[in-house]
């Protein structure tokens, strides 16, 4: 059987995280292929409805990256960001989907690096969990 | 003809408390419908087994009603759905009072309510707490799997009445609830899927005051109320808030070091 190949949303924030996503593209970084980035302008545009309606339709998992906490373009963003997600996994606990299928991160425009790191990471552990369960409920 | 629980009622709201007008259910042929009475008139067969809640009744006729002190009955839930629509300036605190139902134990049994007493008891007699819930202890044994099953096999009765977002007296987005937005709910599907459930089981999270009325108004039998309550333990665990009390703000409007920002989000 071939291997599972998770389907992965991250949504990167314009102003830094994106920016450390180019940064990794440009230094030819290798990562798995399996992410697809939403580029938004803050990590709090992401709101928690995107996550869930991604996890209800069936992607595997979500990656949410921020500025640092301190470094927000807007401020504040990301300490909302910072209290919604842990929020939204207990929400898919509850209803018996892994909350680690959420992810939740900060990536600087200079962290090449540890973007390529937590992108293969999270794609490690998705793979782990298995494909998204919400797949194989019929509604 | 007004009974004697109006008598008492009556006097409570008018003379000692000095409202204009009273907010009660009562029978009128043979139903139980709200009625708001001002004073001096006739207060009618008034019923205290509210079939439901008065606080979104008097959320929704509030705009209209531009003077005068209003007198309604409140249950301990009552009391904390109160404190989130003052917090939120729908309702001006001095021109409420509030007249304090003890909960019957039977009510507080269907109600699994861990905070049944009201901060003043005029009517009624005060009961013990719920020792939790059954069906709570059932799902903590369950696999994820069997959580998920058991889920799903609930949320596809929904025929998405929106009767749960309607009755609830904290759910106040009126003209742009996201769940009739097609971005997020597919229109034409019922069911609406999970995302449906969770979406409205986030957006109650910080507002939540376990009155049960979702699940009383759901015509499926979804025990949504189960939900609520596992979430408000899960708030409680990783933020030490509870909704209900007109003081705190919700962590979901407060930075990482507990300084408050504006509601909502408009920064982006
Ligand atoms: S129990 Fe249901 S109706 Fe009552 S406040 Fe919570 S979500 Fe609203
Ligand atoms: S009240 Fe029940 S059936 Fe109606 S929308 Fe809510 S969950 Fe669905
Ligand atoms: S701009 Fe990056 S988290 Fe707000």
């Amino acid at each position: 059987m071939a291997e599972f190949s998770p389907t992965i949303l991250a949504f990167c924030c314009n102003w830094c995280s994106y920016a450390g996503a180019d940064l990794a593209g440009v230094s030819r970084l290798q990562m798995p292929p399996n992410i697809h980035i939403i580029r938004v302008m803050c990590s709090a545009s992401v709101k928690p409805e995107y996550v869930l309606k991604a996890i209800s339709g069936g992607v595997d998992g979500v990656l949410v990256l921020g500025c640092h906490i301190g470094d927000c373009h807007y401020m504040t963003g990301n300490h909302r960001t910072a209290k919604r997600m842990p929020l939204v996994q207990k929400v898919l606990k509850e209803v018996g989907i892994d909350e680690k299928r959420l992810r939740l991160d900060w990536v600087s425009a200079s962290e090449g690096e540890k973007f390529q790191k937590v992108v293969t990471d999270f794609v490690d552990e998705v793979k782990q969990l298995g494909p998204n369960p919400m797949r194989g409920v019929k509604w | 003809m007004v009974n004697d629980l109006g008598r008492k009622l009556a006097k409570l709201a008018f003379e000692e408390r000095g409202a204009d007008m009273l907010l009660v259910m009562r029978e009128e042929h043979g139903n139980v419908v709200p009625a708001m009475v001002p004073k001096g008139e006739d207060l009618g067969d008034v019923r205290l087994d509210i079939p439901y809640q008065l606080i979104t009744i008097l959320e929704n006729i509030y705009p209209w009603v531009s003077k005068g002190r209003i007198a309604i009955i409140t249950r301990r839930c009552d009391e904390k759905a109160l404190a989130e629509l003052v917090k939120r300036k729908y309702v001006d605190d001095k021109r409420i009072v509030r007249i304090g139902l003890a909960c019957s134990e039977d009510q507080i049994r269907r109600c699994r309510c861990e905070d049944p007493v009201p901060s003043k008891v005029d009517l009624g007699e005060p009961h013990a707490a719920a020792k939790g819930d059954e069906l709570i202890s059932r799902l903590e044994k369950m696999s994820q799997q069997e959580r998920l099953e058991f889920w799903a096999g609930q949320f596809k009765k929904c025929n998405k009445c929106f009767g749960c977002t309607l009755n609830c007296p904290v759910c106040f987005c009126d003209d742009d609830c996201v769940l009739e937005d097609r971005t997020f709910v597919a229109e034409p599907s019922v069911p609406p899927g999970l995302s449906f459930h969770m979406i409205r089981s986030y957006h109650m999270i910080d507002k939540c005051i376990e009155c049960g009325e979702c699940e009383r108004s759901c015509p499926a039998e979804i025990p949504l109320l189960t939900m609520r309550k596992l979430l408000a333990k899960d708030m409680k665990e990783l933020f030490k808030f509870r909704p209900g009390d007109e003081k705190t703000v919700s962590p979901l409007n407060t930075t990482l070091e507990g300084e408050q920002l504006e509601d909502g989000c408009d920064e982006c």
